[in-house]
């Protein structure tokens, strides 16, 4: 445990140092928050739109966010992998698993931090433009079904890390970040859209991430789980093989 | 490698000396457990690298020929780093600093980040991050490589205070490093050891009289000078 706490602390000191960290996990999310509760007030109530309604707003922003961690584990991941720093601590007594979570915990937190920050600053817009549809108990119960997506997203970015180089990893990931906001009906209401489009959104975490704190926010239950569930499948999965691409490549390493 | 055959005495200072590409970094990385040998065995304090690799990690120390330091932590975080990996509490952590920060003097650097300092600081930082775990057998990749004259005398004050403490293997390909910091030497070419000894006993074998005289001929007598 002490490795992994060190370890862990190590990554966590790293991210919260890197202005970027708060540009684009925390800043860009708020700035587009602001941006589209302005765009909503001025749709007329006759077009029946409501997806930039601050309670749909918001959990599509955190799931946004969340994305945004991805692309920094990754970052963190193909870094180390590229300089001699990963080489020392190879050669010291930690093992793989202490690697994968000293790696995963510290972007959790950031995970957390971040969605908490979201759902505060879209309280604070909703008392502003009159709604009452973003509740503490909505928040906090948002905020719990997205950590399968939040553990998604940052087992991805170790995949990634592990997989490419520091200059192909962030290129992939911004491929991620669009698609997660297209697919996930964060900018537009996919289920309207319907046919294949999506049904290719319904096959990706993202519509379910983002269904699942949308429905929670609302406290509508009946159906969530179902969204959770593979979301939750989802996570577990991109952690296991995560996990395998990451001590393999540090296998290979090692030969 | 090729038929590798060496030992070091304990408390020793044990010198790869080669040109690019003899093989010194390989011969640490398998010493090291970062690489696995595709024959035969080594033994560090009685611990085979390849069988007990977990034994082995509890007792040595490597600094990188890279600079290995994190970045965005300052000095002192790096030692910290490295004192919660290898499982020392907060007093034995603390402990360790102090001694890090006396041997190599790191008292103006301590709370500065690691990727501001000049590259002599970061060689002594990624050294003490190396000796904070208290290593029976330290290893050195070219720890002086790109550093000034000045740095690189410092650096060799350093290294020397701790002659005879622990045991540590270095490989470089400054002659005047060698010869200055070396209990032993060891010359590589192509992978294989030509010749090991004092800085004497080479000079015998090769019939020549300093190092550099002595390297020459053992190289080309190998048919490895021009690698």
């Amino acid at each position: 445990m002490k490795r992994i706490f060190a370890f862990s602390l190590r990554n966590l000191k790293e991210l919260l140092r890197d202005p970027l960290s708060y540009i684009f996990c925390l800043g860009f999310p708020l700035v587009m928050l602001c941006i589209m509760t302005i765009v909503n007030s001025s749709i007329p109530e006759e077009a029946h739109m409501t997806l930039f309604n601050i309670e749909n707003l918001s959990c599509g922003i955190a799931v946004f966010g969340l994305s945004f961690v991805m692309l920094f584990t990754c970052l963190n991941v193909s870094k180390d992998r590229s300089g001699a720093f990963l080489v020392r601590l190879y050669a010291s007594t930690m093992r793989s698993s202490d690697f994968i979570a000293g790696y995963m915990l510290p972007c959790l937190v950031l995970s957390v931090l971040q969605m908490l920050v979201t759902f505060i600053a879209s309280m604070i817009t909703a008392s502003i433009v009159g709604s009452s549809a973003v509740r503490v108990g909505g928040s906090l119960l948002a905020m719990l079904t997205l950590i399968p997506g939040a553990v998604f997203f940052i087992a991805a970015g170790l995949l990634f890390g592990s997989l490419f180089n520091e200059k192909a990893a962030p290129g992939l990931c911004s491929i991620i970040i669009s698609l997660a906001a297209l697919l996930g009906g964060v900018w537009f209401d996919c289920e309207s859209a319907g046919g294949i489009l999506f049904d290719i959104c319904r096959v990706l975490p993202f519509y379910h991430c983002v269904k699942a704190a949308r429905m929670a926010m609302a406290l509508e239950f009946n159906g969530l789980s179902v969204h959770l569930l593979i979301s939750s499948g989802y996570a577990i999965v991109f952690a296991v093989l995560a996990a395998v691409v990451f001590r393999s490549k540090m296998r290979a390493d090692l030969a | 490698m090729n038929s590798l055959d060496l030992s070091v005495e304990e408390g020793e200072l044990f010198s790869l000396l080669g040109v690019n590409g003899a093989g010194k970094t390989t011969t640490i990385r398998m010493l090291t457990c970062l690489s696995s040998p595709t024959a035969g065995e080594a033994f560090i304090c009685g611990h085979s690298t390849s069988k007990e690799s977990s034994e082995v990690k509890k007792i040595v120390g490597i600094s990188p020929q890279d600079t290995a330091v994190a970045g965005n932590l300052t000095v002192r975080e790096n030692l910290e780093l490295m004192a919660g990996i290898y499982g020392f509490d907060k007093a034995g952590t603390a402990r360790r600093i102090a001694d890090m920060t006396k041997l190599f003097r790191l008292d103006e650097v301590l709370d500065s980040r690691a990727k501001t300092l000049s590259g002599g600081w970061k060689r002594k930082l990624s050294i003490a991050m190396a000796l904070i775990s208290e290593p029976k057998v330290l290893f050195l990749d070219e720890p002086t490589l790109g550093l000034d004259v000045l740095a690189r005398r410092e650096l060799w004050s350093a290294v020397n205070s701790l002659k005879g403490k622990i045991t540590i293997i270095l490989t470089t390909h400054y002659m005047e490093e060698a010869e200055q910091l070396s209990d032993r030497i060891a010359i590589m070419v192509g992978g294989r050891i030509c010749a090991s000894g004092t800085l004497e006993e080479l000079e015998r074998q090769s019939g020549e009289t300093g190092l550099e005289n002595a390297f020459v001929k053992i190289a080309e007598q190998a048919g490895g000078a021009e690698s």
